[in-house]
Parts: C-alpha cells; structure tokens; sequence
C-alpha cells in the first residue's frame, strides 16, 4: 500500500517552511507520492509546493493529492488559483476574487511575467483598492525579486502566486526557483563556508553582490526599506537559510535539511496610504552623477 | 544643446516599456559606449519608460563606472524625462558603483568575514 505524505498547516511561518522541506526530504527517495493536504494550505505556498513537485515529476516520479474531506477549502482554493490544473484538476472560479494565479515561466520569459503582473494584479478593478503609489511600488518589488531569481539562481523555471487576505489588508505574493540558492551562490564566488542564513543575512544588505564587473545588491535593500515603511513582511529560504525582515526587525535561522532553491516571500499592507520618495523628490538631476 | 549631443530613447533601445532585465540594460550600456566612442555627449531618455529595476540601471548605467571617471559620465551622460521614484533609484545606483568600483572586491570580502564573525 502506498505510505501517504502529510502537509499539516502551511501557512507563512518558520515551522510551515520546515514542514515542507521535512517533505521533500523525506521523499527525494520515494518513487510514488501521494500527498495529503490537511488542515490548512495559504494559496501562495502553492509556488513553493510546485517547485518541489516539479523536481520530482522531472524525477520521473508518480504524484497524486488527498485532500482532508472535513475541509474541502484547500482543494477549492488550489483549483481557484489554477495550481492543481497543472495537475489534471479542472479550474474552478474565483468568484471570491482573492487569487494572484499560479504561474510557472522560464527565466528567460521577462515579458510573459509582465503580462501576468499587469493582467492577473495591476488591471484587476475586482481586487481591493490599492493607491497607485502602492500599487506601483509592490510591482517593481515583485520585479526585483524576478529578476534576482533570473539572474542569480540558474532556475529551469520561476514560480509564482499571490493571495489577497481582504480581513487583514494583507497581499502575500510568493517567487520561488529551484536553481543554486543563496549559499552555494555566495559560498562559490568568495571561496568561503557561509551557513543559509549567514549568506541570506550577507545578500540583503545594501551593495552586497555575487556578480563580477557589475554593480547590484540594491534590490534587496530598497525591498527591505519599501517592506519596513509599508509595513509588510520579507521572508526568504534558501538552502537550510531562513530569514525575515519586518517591523520587529531581523530574523535569521537555519532549518533541519534544505529547500532545493529559493522561496522569497512578499507580505505587503494593501490599505498603505503613504506616498513614497517625497523626501527625494527635489533630487536635482545634476547631483546624480 | 549642442548638434553633437546623442539622443538615445531607452524605450526604442529595449523595445519595451517596461525595463526589467539586466540584458536590457545591457543594450543601453552598448548604446551610450558607443557614444562616448565617437566622442559624443549622450542624452539618456527615459521618456515612457514606465518601471525600470536597479538591476536594469545597474547594467545600463552602473557599469560605466568601472571604464570611466565620475568627471567623465558627469560632462558626458545627461538623463532626462525619468520619474520621481526612478530617479531616486538611479541615484542609489550610481553612488554604489562609484563604491564598488573604487575598493568593490575587499569591501566584499571584509563584509563576508564580518558576517562569519557575528
């Protein structure tokens, strides 16, 4: 009989990133999985979720899903954000209009992911009001993250999906790939033996780059200065590394076993009415350069 | 301005609106370089760019630093019609690779060593 694999409660914390790390560990050496969703499943995590999947389906691996039939939610949101019709469920509407969808694109595929932001976020009126100022400024965060993933993890694909919590304000919007990670990135370029979280906690700070001949390190920080103004939250995992950034400040931890890439995960406070760079905005375009 | 100011639209170098990916970036570099070659005083315009990255800036302009003094991009480069936030960003761009190319690499290595000692 096939032994099933449970995902109990996975929301945005520390201990639900572990449990599915715990999950691909233990099945890197299964050759059928079926997967139990329990309890609780936040719809953002499917990014995650289906970057793991998808190193086992290219592993040749058989999966199936088993749902907790005393909450039929997570099938419902899983199908409403189009995550389980990559595996053979039939969409269902999102009549509740809360879902940023599923997205799965080659890193080279900048416009694809262009269209997705502008269609599926940026033009949707059903979504809550965001000012334009915010709105502008959560997308070129999203950017950021993209283009990092694009640039730095050598990834076969780059994976996303937002979800809207309308009670709190809140929009998670989650950007995984399954490429080097930060700490076999960082750990190459400089010959050294950093921890996940050492190496996350190095990235973040402001000039910090793997890259030769070109300046970068800026979009993190900028991330982190719209992130603690905004009052939102940035949580990243790669490798064994966690680390969070919020208005409590910095939070960095290494977990048991590694995550085969990087999750970046974007909480942003959708009810922010502050207007952004007015201080800068007399920056005289002679004092650039 | 003079005649032999060269006028680069980043929209018309990329293609497209939107300036995300360092290899756009890169185009713009190769576009400016050219100019500089020829010995021409470069106008950067940012006219319907409507979102641009640091990645995008730091592979189209950033880099510039590594082959040329901030005496030479400052007579040379202008950049006109560029948002408020953009510019900002720009800025924050072009005061990390004056740092990163005047002492870039030990500054990096001192920054690894410190964060293995926390």
């Amino acid at each position: 009989m096939l032994e099933s694999s449970l995902l109990r409660d996975i929301e945005n914390s520390f201990e639900s990133y572990q449990r599915l790390i715990t999950f691909y560990e233990e099945s890197k050496n299964k050759s059928k999985i079926n997967l139990v969703l329990e309890s609780w499943f936040a719809a953002n995590m499917a990014a995650a979720l289906g970057a793991v999947l998808d190193i086992f389906l290219n592993e040749l691996k058989d999966i199936s899903f088993k749902f907790d039939q005393s909450n039929a939610d997570i099938e419902a949101v899983l199908r409403k954000n189009d995550f389980l019709t990559y595996f053979g469920y039939e969409r269902r509407k999102d009549s509740n209009n809360t879902t940023i969808p599923y997205q799965k694109l080659a890193p080279s595929e900048t416009r694809a992911f262009h269209e997705y932001l502008v269609n599926k976020f940026v033009k949707r009126s059903e979504l809550p009001e965001m000012s334009e100022v915010l709105t502008r400024e959560v997308t070129k965060s999203i950017y950021e993250i993209f283009v990092n993933a694009q640039m730095h993890s050598e990834t076969r694909f780059i994976y996303s999906c937002g979800q809207y919590f309308p009670k709190k304000n809140d929009l998670e919007f989650t950007i995984v790939d399954t490429g080097k990670g930060f700490k076999k990135n960082i750990n190459e370029r400089f010959n050294r033996e950093l921890s996940g979280a050492q190496a996350i906690a190095w990235a973040v700070q402001d000039t910090h780059t793997t890259k030769r001949h070109v300046t970068g390190g800026l979009g993190l920080a900028l991330l982190k200065e719209f992130i603690f103004h905004n009052g939102g939250r940035l949580q990243i995992i790669s490798d064994d590394g966690f680390y969070q950034y919020d208005k409590n400040g910095d939070d960095s931890r290494n977990f048991a076993g590694a995550f085969p890439g990087t999750i970046v995960n974007l909480k942003f406070k959708t009810n922010d009415k502050s207007s952004y760079y007015c201080e800068n905005a007399e920056l005289d375009l002679d004092d650039i350069f | 301005m003079s005649n032999d100011d060269l006028t680069i639209n980043i929209v018309n170098v990329t293609g497209d609106s939107y300036c995300i990916s360092a290899d756009d970036g890169d185009k713009v570099y190769e576009k400016i370089i050219m100019g500089f070659e020829n010995n021409r005083k470069v106008v950067l315009s940012f006219l319907n760019v409507e979102m641009l990255t640091t990645a995008f800036l730091n592979t189209s302009i950033g880099r510039l630093y590594e082959h040329y003094s901030e005496e030479d991009v400052k007579a040379n480069l202008e950049v006109r019609d560029i948002a408020t936030d953009d510019k900002v960003s720009l800025k924050r761009v072009v005061d990390t690779a004056k740092l990163y190319y005047q002492d870039g690499k030990e500054a990096l290595e001192e920054s690894i060593q410190k964060i293995m000692e926390e």
